[in-house]
């Protein structure tokens, strides 16, 4: 076997393929020599107790879109104090407002809810929010109505939200469904931010859009993608704790069948971050899940920090199927972690 | 009657690039990272009664080609050999298997083809990725393992993604002969039509960005992550 014996070690070719990505698309703050080439940027890098600025905190994920005012921005820094849930800080500007806070129990946690008052996103709309939830604080954030994604011809619209936790803060995210109609863009981009004591829950749900001819999946692209990383005290063990990355591309080809949507139309995800989350936990909340009519897994992440992430992903025919599966979930972890009772949001 | 053509030898020798053997023994499906234990999620679509034949099988076979082996390995490998550091994709490939077995099988397996490589392609690279593993630094992932070697080794990207691929391709399709079962010839055709799978997925991964990283069908992930729960399996993952 002469050839292969002794394998040289050889400086690699170059990619040999067809044109790589262009560095400026993506995450990739700067299109440096190939060797020093680094893929992620985000909060980690920018300090995690800086104040709530919009806008600057999240690099832009296209080059094309880094030119774009954004079509609504809002900042919001919410602080505890006396017992209570505040903000210290509150912007917005353009097509994104909040309401005025509810406080719907006696945990202190508040409740803002977030309202476009132009209706939907089209295209190339950019949408920046930016959310900190201080040491302590505890943040239900909601929205009015749901987010629906027009035509957006030739572009996409775009929402880029960053969350920053303190330690022991508290922050549940509860938007009403996305709808992605006939050729519309979507990309969704969050990047958050957990100290190893903070305590998250993501609940969303993706409906497939049904177009004027009754037919669903008509729009273009669908891209949710969301960055949690964990910041220690120290640093040592800060990091990428998960990452969820959700393309729906019906316009490329099938996606109704097996191995990509299964035959159902909605998706579901729940993402949990948090210290008490253990496979006791993904078990039981799987559990929840067979009480319901949806296809759906429950898995953890790694543990980084001495937090845990899980991960709950759904599959059904119903935006109200997975918004019972999801909120019967949050019930459990509301009720088991702070003695919160289920979520009665009565909107309108 | 001796007919010898008197040139024929020298242009044998020189023939194959002088890493081909290496990628052989590197994706032979004999190579003991322990392949033969994991389905990677396709025992649930067994346990559903959805996979149940030749044609069930290559069904998934294509989504997993498409989907996994595209967006997660495939492109792990692409940014490797474009110069990201190993340990920043290491950490990603971590955070992006979101379905447990599937980050357990891929770190199983690198950790094997780590230790294998060390022994049989020792490079200064491999012993780096090691060493970090070895610290807890980074957890050591079968596609970027053979990555590094492969790398080391001078095979070019496509050759290596394609031998990657496929090699991924063929426990799989092994797995499911076992599995369902399905005759041996029947692995063959499967083989060769996934083929032409591993082909166009070696010319989608030069396409995609960095934000495309990742990009994993739901379908897949909740099998994967169901498999967790499945009462009677043969498979770990």
């Amino acid at each position: 076997m002469s050839t292969t014996a002794a394998p040289q070690v050889v400086t690699p070719p170059a990619s040999g393929l067809g044109p790589a990505a262009s560095p400026d698309l993506g995450p990739c703050p700067s299109p440096a020599a190939p060797n020093s080439r680094k893929l992620e940027s985000g909060p980690s890098q920018q300090g995690a107790h800086r104040g709530a600025h919009h806008a600057a905190a999240h690099k832009p994920g296209l080059a094309a879109s880094a030119a774009k005012s954004p079509m609504g921005e809002l900042a919001l820094r919410i602080e505890q104090r006396a017992g209570r849930s505040v903000a210290a800080h509150q912007y917005h500007r353009g097509a994104l407002r909040i309401l005025r806070p509810h406080y719907l129990d006696d945990s202190g946690q508040v409740c803002y809810v977030l309202v476009n008052p132009g209706g939907a996103y089209l295209g190339a709309d950019l949408y920046v929010i930016d959310v900190e939830v201080g040491g302590g604080a505890k943040l239900l954030l909601t929205t009015q109505s749901a987010t629906k994604i027009y035509r957006t011809p030739g572009s996409f619209a775009e929402q880029r939200m960053t969350l920053r936790l303190g330690e022991g803060a508290q922050l549940e995210l509860a938007p009403d469904q996305l709808i992605a109609y006939r050729e519309a863009s979507y990309r969704q981009d969050t990047r958050i931010t957990v100290r190893p004591s903070s305590s998250l829950i993501i609940a969303e749900v993706v409906t497939p859009g049904w177009s004027p001819d009754g037919s669903s999946f008509r729009y273009e692209e669908l891209r949710l993608r969301t960055e949690i990383r964990v910041e220690s005290g120290s640093g040592a063990d800060s990091g990428l704790l998960a990452l969820d990355n959700v393309l729906i591309r019906p316009s490329g080809h099938d996606v109704t069948g097996m191995a990509f949507m299964e035959g159902f139309s909605h998706l579901g995800s729940l993402i949990v971050v948090d210290p008490r989350v253990d496979q006791a936990l993904a078990d039981e909340l799987h559990a929840v899940t067979e009480g319901h009519d949806a296809y759906a897994g429950v898995s953890l992440t790694s543990t980084l920090a001495g937090t845990t992430g899980l991960v709950l992903r759904s599959l059904s025919n119903s935006t109200e199927e997975l918004n019972r599966l999801l909120s019967a979930c949050a019930a459990l972890l509301r009720k088991r972690w702070h003695g919160q009772d289920p979520l009665n949001l009565r909107k309108y | 009657m001796l007919n010898t053509a008197t040139n024929s030898a020298a242009p044998l020798a020189s023939a194959a690039p002088g890493y081909q053997l290496a990628l052989q023994q590197l994706t032979d499906s004999a190579l003991p990272t322990g392949a033969f234990a994991h389905s990677l999620g396709f025992e649930t679509y067994i346990e559903r009664g959805l996979v149940h034949d030749e044609g069930s099988f290559g069904v998934w076979l294509g989504a997993f080609i498409s989907q996994q082996l595209t967006y997660s390995d495939g492109l792990a490998i692409r940014f490797l050999y474009e110069g990201v550091p190993v340990a920043e994709l290491d950490s990603m490939l971590t955070a992006q298997l979101l379905p447990r077995q599937l980050r357990e099988a891929s770190i199983k397996m690198g950790t094997r083809l780590l230790e294998i490589g060390d022994e049989v392609f020792p490079s200064p690279e491999l012993a780096a990725y090691r060493e970090l593993v070895t610290a807890g630094r980074s957890a050591g992932h079968q596609p970027l393992a053979f990555a590094v070697v492969a790398r080391s080794l001078g095979v070019p990207l496509p050759e290596a993604l394609a031998a990657y691929l496929f090699a991924a391709v063929t426990s799989l399709t092994q797995n499911a002969v076992r599995a369902i079962p399905l005759g041996q010839n029947a692995g063959q055709r499967l083989l060769r039509k996934a083929s032409d799978g591993v082909a166009a997925a070696v010319e989608r991964v030069g396409h995609l960005t960095p934000d495309d990283f990742g990009a994993v069908s739901p379908g897949l992930e909740i099998s994967q992550m169901r498999h967790e729960r499945q009462r009677a399996r043969m498979f770990m993952s």
